[in-house]
């Protein structure tokens, strides 16, 4: 029993020697795949943390944006609106614009007109446009 | 002897490579625990600004909305126009509230300490005034402070904007109401307008009373 317990240990041991532990390139090997994988969970992390700020941001900007379409719609032609202390900074800008085409079968002068308007502001680049009804000194 | 040197590891070995698999398990834990922490923040953070963003609309349309409600004031026996705008509380009768289909429904806004309360309950044929009171309030804008201006035509056609409106004394509503938000942590968050427009501003029988606010 002894002899063979030995026998085994020592095969076992010769065994040992050959596989004693990793190698170098192994274990460069497995800490390469473990930190590409952390690596990347981590980056996703981060991707997503970046989107949460920037829909943040958006839905506030939207906010904003909405105050001065209303605001827009609220400022007509030759009916000046003294503009909400707090909203004159300067950043958004609202401009009238053309008034769209008559129609064929328009027959008398009217008062109430559409017209086209824009607001501008620093972080878009391409304006905003709509319609908005004016009314007019004198009908045309 | 061959077999007594190898026949395992000693104890200091063990002691080293366990404390080892501690440490690197614990930075791991830290790192993953901390970004955890990160995205949960990140989730309710917007969850909150989701919120803030409805609850803006909703009060937008609600105040876009507004009915020129009329009650008859007991003393006077004169009809009166439901709409109470002062510079920091307003109550008003609204046609478009969340929740309740078709039905008129009187809202107050007033501020607190913990942010802007509201008050929401039907409206009958009466003044509004005493159902408001009965009512539990709901926290709307925590954190914030509210403040109202509403705009009038004066008589050469300007538009202007004042920071109070009696609607029992003027029996109409203003042109549009300006909501105005002011956080109470300038530095977490940013000031929110809310412009709307009242395309309901007459009674259809009850005569405006403009004079008194030119």
């Amino acid at each position: 029993m002894k002899t063979f317990l030995y026998n085994k240990t020592r095969h076992q041991s010769e065994r040992w020697h050959k596989q004693r532990g990793f190698t170098l390139l192994e274990v460069m090997v497995a800490l390469t795949i473990t930190s590409l994988v952390l690596g990347s969970i981590f980056t996703l992390a981060a991707g997503s943390k970046r989107l949460a700020v920037s829909t943040q941001e958006s839905v506030r900007d939207s906010a904003a944006i909405r105050a001065r379409i209303n605001l827009a719609l609220l400022d007509n032609q030759f009916r000046e609106l003294q503009f909400p202390q707090d909203m004159e900074d300067g950043d958004f800008e609202i401009q009238a614009g053309e008034r769209p085409e008559d129609p064929i079968r328009r027959t008398e002068p009217l008062r109430d007109l559409l017209e086209f308007y824009e607001i501008t502001y620093p972080a878009q680049e391409a304006p905003l446009t709509g319609t908005r009804w004016v009314r007019l000194e004198l009908p045309e | 002897m061959k077999h007594q040197q190898q026949s395992g590891f000693t104890l200091i070995e063990i002691i080293i490579a366990l404390s080892l698999t501690a440490m690197l398990l614990t930075m791991l834990t830290a790192g993953l625990y901390g970004v955890v922490r990160d995205w949960d923040d990140d989730a309710s953070a917007l969850d909150d600004s989701m919120d803030l963003a409805v609850t803006v609309l909703q009060l937008e349309r609600a105040l876009l909305g507004a009915f020129p409600h009329s009650y008859r004031d007991q003393e006077t026996l004169a009809r009166e126009v439901y709409f109470k705008g002062e510079e920091d509380s307003l109550a008003w009768v609204s046609e478009v509230s969340p929740g309740r289909q078709g039905s008129r429904t009187a809202w107050q806004l007033i501020n607190d300490s913990e942010g802007v309360l509201v008050f929401l309950t039907p409206a009958m044929s009466d003044n509004p005034d005493e159902r408001l009171a009965s009512v539990e309030p709901r926290l709307l804008f925590p954190g914030y402070t509210i403040r109202f201006e509403y705009l009038y035509e004066d008589l050469e056609f300007e538009r202007l904007w004042r920071d109070s409106w009696p609607g029992a004394e003027v029996n109409n509503l203003p042109l549009a109401v300006h909501v105005h938000l002011t956080p109470d942590d300038e530095a977490a968050n940013e000031a929110i307008n809310i412009i709307a427009a009242i395309p309901a501003n007459r009674h259809r029988a009850i005569r405006p009373n403009l004079e008194l606010i030119q």
